[in-house]
């Protein structure tokens, strides 16, 4: 079996939809714009690249056709790498990384960018035409608004709306410590706009307290515990990792990040989506052949803090592992970029402060989880 | 022509000045706001606040958070000099003779001559201002007096100086009115000038009146307000609208202005219980409560303040005048035996008398006065109009009688009214003793009076078809609220053919306040509470078909609406072929809130409208989920350019600022529509079907989670999602638009059975306000 590792990872300043500073950025220029970073900070030569794996949960408008394709051809990269749009909502990106692992095990090329891009701004979550099969409505929750699974989850697994709190007020103060302390801005490669060029997220709130936090009305259900503040915001973003085999990282001098140990996907009841991670990292843990007590760095999507908490109290996750710089609630959701965000800082985690093994994993719309384990590879 | 004026520099941005640029911006105009530098780490700070704050204000000054844009917020200090870009210079500062003077003489060195300067100034003559001011200057110098809130008083009070040219005065009557949409009234240069003086002194007639008799607030106002023509908030209603406070500012100037001798002088009076109220921040809505106040320790309790005590109770509820005097009749209701009597007379005689010994000292004619007041105070009709229900002779008897003293115009007027019909002209009396027609300015056209100079072509007990002039016709509605039955879709029936042939164009039109409330929900009621189903129905398709017939019609149909265009209303309107709307548009299709959905076409024109919108993405569902979000909340345009955003009105619709000018520029515009008129090819539909339906529910359910709609109002929003969607309409059918019909009729029907609907109806009838059931 051949090593797959990550040798790059790469991403937009994240900004809020709408009243944000990349509101009026294309989602095609912009993952453009991160993919060239890429490919200039890890010095791969672009004629080796096999795929644009790129990930998008709502692949429609400016971000429709196959627009991995389009992204490849703005970022003018040889005419020789092809191009692959994929959709599992939010684990879009972290499956794109999952397939080249799967093509390099392959033998179907060595090198693939694995991308995601969101424009939250631009294309409507559920997208345009949203036309549910009224059968399939009628029998299941996979239509369900996500703030709504938040609140079942909430409920079912007894996270409090304090404990929610506590848990969106650390997200927000370890993003903003990280931001101050410089560990966010080599991940960041700055964005040209028609405004200028934007290189800091404009989505951390270090002004966040508990008070505040308090005093917000919910924000999906009158009688319910979430809020603005204990979920992700609507965010525009995009991200890439470089993934090649571990033998073209050695043979070409690639900085290596960490190897992918294993991965894994499941599914679970769409009502109470947020719980997905559960199955999933189970799984993939299991095929890793470690336990949570191994894992060093988690990095769990902050899609909303009941869910997130509720992840970490079913797998038995030490909290000071978990999303050291912060997470979604903070940094933000785009949702197609996310799943190579997380599986990006995992493995840039893993380098910087030196551990074993690291997870990321996320939950998804519709009842899904997804989730890779990674390991440093020395 | 005068020269346009292109941008307007306002220089203070208090509330007056900002909700003056507001308006400027509401014209689309750009316009430039500069304030004092109190802050230096933001040096525009208190213009870019005075807009930041604006756009939270309600009632909105702006009519579009576009229109925001138009404002460029700066400073005295640094941007004095771009006032030579502007044509139009407005002072609105403190009122502080030195401060003005400091400002006009440094406008003087920045300002390009020619260009128009004004003060706000509601108490400083127009003499003192130019003192020490070039004769240039003085040439461009007039005061213009606007009313707050600037967006929605229409009077503007202008005042010239000897020295004014006649050419500045025009340029900025023309903005002023077109652009702006003010009437203007021209004032002469004494204290006050014409509203605030009378007003004024009618406040304060009934501030002392209501102690001096010992009435209650409750009692005062039932009496002052809604029995006079008055705003029927009555006096401390009003007082506490516009700010207790206001009053010795008011009464300060004019005691100091005013001649000695002037009336106002000796009733002039300060109130300890309004100077205690002043000082512990009573003030009135903006503070905390006036007269009347909401008691947040008691949940919000309506209490009313004891006059005698001081001491807040619960409001009670005052029985005021019955019978005609009730209702209008200013002659029963001055005659009333005791308390009531007394009290009107003891402001009507007072006001009433001081209008008159206004002309010609402060105003040129009656007219003036009057429309002053009607446009300034919200006075429903003007001292002399009142007067004219009273009878000059009567209130000359009576003011003898009372050995008070009686003005030369009301002798002058004997048994003569003060305003008559003359071979189909309005006219006044004139100080010459003789009557002169009313001249309307050029370009207004009204209704009333082309109804005083002929005969319907049409009638009907709630509609009217006449004859407006250069071949176009004007449908009327004339119902109570101008609501909208049977009769009216009859009437448009027999006026289509009647047009056709001898008409080039129509114009939907009334002179009304507002525009129409819709189907008469009474009329409705009436028939559902005896089951009269077949009856509704036939309303239903009636409705239907007359505003096809009008869509279809071979000639141009232009509606222009005023204030309220609801319901029946809106849809009215959404089956013209163009809308000259006033500013001032508050339509919407509203039906949900009243337990039904639009049976009259409304569903239809409003997916066809944004389905054809250049900028909506493509695909079954982006019309029909905008027109599903606007519908099933009800939601109300608040202005004439909001009504552009929400689709009611297509882009190229044209909007009137000056109420008194929509008539005539929807006429043009119906005729510029004539030649080579085609009438519009039916419009058909694909549409999203169950699939559609189903989505639109969930969007539904989540806004019931979050505690914003009902248990009916998903029932509501079910039917409307069912007839937006198509029914049972496949995404690959082609949905007609008497398919549309069909199912609005259907849905209409199911909907208007239901108890629940019946409670909404009934409820809104008696309250005027939606049941949240």
């Amino acid at each position: 079996m051949r090593n797959t590792v990550i040798t790059g990872y790469a991403r937009s300043p994240f900004h809020f939809a709408t009243k944000g500073e990349l509101a009026r950025v294309r989602p095609d220029d912009l993952a453009a714009q991160v993919i060239r970073g890429l490919i200039e900070r890890t010095g791969v030569d672009a004629g080796d690249i096999e795929d644009i794996i790129l990930g998008c949960a709502f692949p429609e408008g400016e971000q429709g056709l196959n627009v991995a394709r389009l992204i490849g051809l703005l970022a003018d990269l040889p005419l020789s790498v092809g191009g692959m749009t994929v959709n599992r909502f939010c684990g879009s990106s972290m499956s794109a990384i999952h397939i080249a692992m799967g093509q390099i095990q392959l033998g179907a090329g060595e090198v693939f960018v694995c991308a995601g891009v969101e424009s939250m701004s631009r294309v409507p979550m559920m997208g345009y035409n949203p036309l549910p099969n009224p059968a399939l409505a009628a029998k299941s929750a996979a239509y369900m608004g996500m703030g709504e699974t938040a609140e079942n989850v909430a409920t079912k697994y007894q996270i409090t709306r304090t404990e929610q709190e506590a848990f969106a007020l650390e997200s927000q103060h370890k993003a903003a410590a990280a931001r101050d302390g410089g560990k966010l801005a080599d991940e960041i490669v700055p964005i040209q706009t028609k405004k200028g060029l934007v290189s800091e997220d404009g989505t951390i709130r270090a002004d966040t307290t508990t008070e505040g936090l308090a005093a917000l009305k919910p924000a999906f259900d009158a009688q319910g515990s979430v809020t603005a503040g204990t979920a992700s915001p609507l965010t525009d973003g995009a991200s890439a990792v470089l993934v090649t085999s571990e033998d073209y990282a050695r043979e070409h001098g690639l900085h290596i990040l960490a190897r992918i140990k294993s991965v894994g996907i499941a599914g679970c009841a769409p009502e109470i989506m947020g719980i997905g991670p559960v199955g999933a990292s189970t799984k993939a843990l299991e095929r890793a052949g470690i336990s949570v007590g191994d894992l060093n760095v988690v990095e769990l999507n902050e899609a909303f803090a009941s869910q997130a908490l509720a992840c970490m109290r079913d797998l038995g996750l030490k909290p000071d592992t978990v999303n050291i710089d912060g997470g979604a609630i903070a940094i933000g959701h785009p949702l197609g970029a996310t799943g190579a965000r997380i599986v990006g800082k995992a493995a840039s985690l893993l380098k910087r402060d030196g551990g074993k093994y690291a997870l990321a994993t996320q939950c998804i719309g519709g009842g899904q989880g997804i989730a890779t384990v990674l390991e440093a590879a020395e | 022509m005068t020269d346009p004026i292109r941008k307007v520099c306002v220089i203070g941005a208090g509330v007056m000045g900002a909700g003056i640029a507001a308006q400027v911006a509401n014209a689309g105009v750009p316009v430039l706001l500069l304030d004092i530098v109190r802050d230096p780490t933001n040096r525009n700070a208190i213009a870019e606040g005075a807009v930041a704050k604006m756009l939270k204000t309600d009632p909105a000054p702006f009519m579009s958070t576009k229109a925001a844009g138009l404002i460029e917020p700066g400073n005295i200090e640094d941007d004095l000099a771009k006032v030579a870009t502007c044509d139009w210079i407005i002072e609105a500062v403190v009122e502080r003779l030195d401060i003005k003077h400091d400002l006009f003489a440094k406008l003087e060195a920045v300002r390009r001559p020619g260009t128009a300067i004004s003060s706000n100034t509601s108490t400083i003559p127009l003499d003192r201002l130019v003192e020490r001011r070039s004769d240039a200057f003085k040439r461009d110098f007039l005061i213009t007096h606007f009313f707050n809130p600037p967006r929605y008083m229409r009077l503007l009070e202008i005042v010239t100086g000897s020295a004014t040219d006649p050419a500045i005065v025009a340029k900025v009557e023309a903005f002023a009115d077109r652009a702006m949409g003010k009437t203007i009234v021209h004032a002469k240069d004494t204290p006050g000038f014409i509203a605030n003086r009378i007003g004024t002194l009618w406040i304060q007639l009934a501030l002392n009146a209501a102690f001096d008799l010992g009435l209650t607030v409750e009692e005062a106002d039932a009496i002052a307000g809604k029995p006079m023509g008055v705003p029927k908030t009555g006096i401390f209603g009003l007082m506490d609208l516009v700010g207790i406070d206001l009053m010795p500012h008011l009464q300060k100037s004019l005691t100091e202005t005013l001649p000695k001798d002037d009336a106002y002088q000796a009733i002039a009076r300060s109130i300890p219980l309004i100077e205690k109220m002043i000082a512990e921040g009573s003030i009135g809505r903006k503070g905390k409560g006036g007269f009347y106040r909401l008691n947040p320790d008691m949940n919000r309790r309506r209490e009313a303040i004891d006059l005698a005590t001081g001491e807040y109770r619960e409001k009670e509820k005052a029985t005021g005048p019955s019978g005609p005097a009730a209702k209008g009749d200013l002659n029963a209701l001055i005659a009333t035996e005791g308390e009531v009597g007394d009290y009107a007379w003891g402001i009507l005689g007072g006001t009433l008398s001081y209008a008159a010994s206004l002309i010609p000292q402060a105003a040129d004619d009656v007219v003036a006065i009057d429309d002053a007041m009607k446009l300034g105070y919200n006075w429903k009709s003007g001292p002399f109009e009142m007067i004219d229900k009273i009878g000059a002779a009567n209130l000359v008897r009576r003011l003898e009688a009372e050995g008070k003293p009686v003005p030369e115009l009301l002798k002058l007027a004997g048994d003569r009214a003060f305003y008559r019909v003359e071979n189909g002209k309005r006219q006044y009396l004139g100080l010459d003793g003789a009557y002169h027609d009313i001249v309307r300015p050029e370009g207004v056209l009204r209704l009333e009076d082309i109804k005083l100079a002929s005969q319907p072509l049409l009638r009907s007990g709630s509609a009217a078809l006449w004859d407006v002039g250069d071949g176009v016709a004007t449908l009327e509605f004339t119902g109570k609220m101008n609501a909208l039955d049977g009769d009216v879709m009859k009437l448009i029936g027999q006026a289509i053919p009647l047009v056709q042939k001898s008409f080039k164009a129509l114009v939907v039109y009334n002179d009304g306040n507002n525009f129409s409330a819709g189907a008469n929900l009474g009329l409705a009621l009436f028939a559902l509470n005896i089951a009269a189903w077949s009856e509704v129905e036939k309303l239903v398709a009636g409705g239907q078909k007359a505003y096809k017939a009008l869509k279809y019609a071979p000639f141009p149909v232009v509606g222009a609406p005023a204030g309220m265009a609801l319901g029946g209303g809106c849809e009215i309107l959404l089956h013209c072929d163009a809308i000259q709307a006033h500013a001032e548009l508050y339509t919407g299709l509203v039906e949900c809130g009243v337990g039904l959905i639009p049976g009259w076409g409304g569903c239809g024109e409003m997916i066809q409208r944004w389905r054809d919108a250049p900028f909506m993405p493509k695909g079954p569902m982006p019309a029909v989920a905008k027109v599903f979000e606007t519908v099933s909340t009800a939601t109300v345009s608040k202005s004439a350019a909001q009504a552009k955003e929400l689709m009611f009105l297509r882009p190229d619709d044209g909007i009137t600022m000056n109420r008194d000018r929509l008539l005539a520029d929807a006429k043009a515009k119906a005729l510029a529509l004539v030649d080579g008129y085609q009438p519009p090819a039916p419009p058909e539909f694909r549409l999203p079907g169950e699939s559609g339906h189903v989505g639109l529910n969930m969007a539904a359910q989540s806004f019931r989670k979050r505690g914003l709609a009902t248990d009916y109002d998903m029932v509501v929003s079910d039917a409307l999602a069912g007839v937006l969607t198509g029914g049972s309409a496949d995404l690959v059918d082609t949905v007609s638009e008497q398919d549309m019909l069909k199912l609005e009729r259907d849905a209409f029907m199911l909907r208007v059975r239901d108890v629940r609907t019946i409670a909404r109806v009934e409820h809104m009838l008696e309250t005027g306000k939606p049941l949240r059931n």
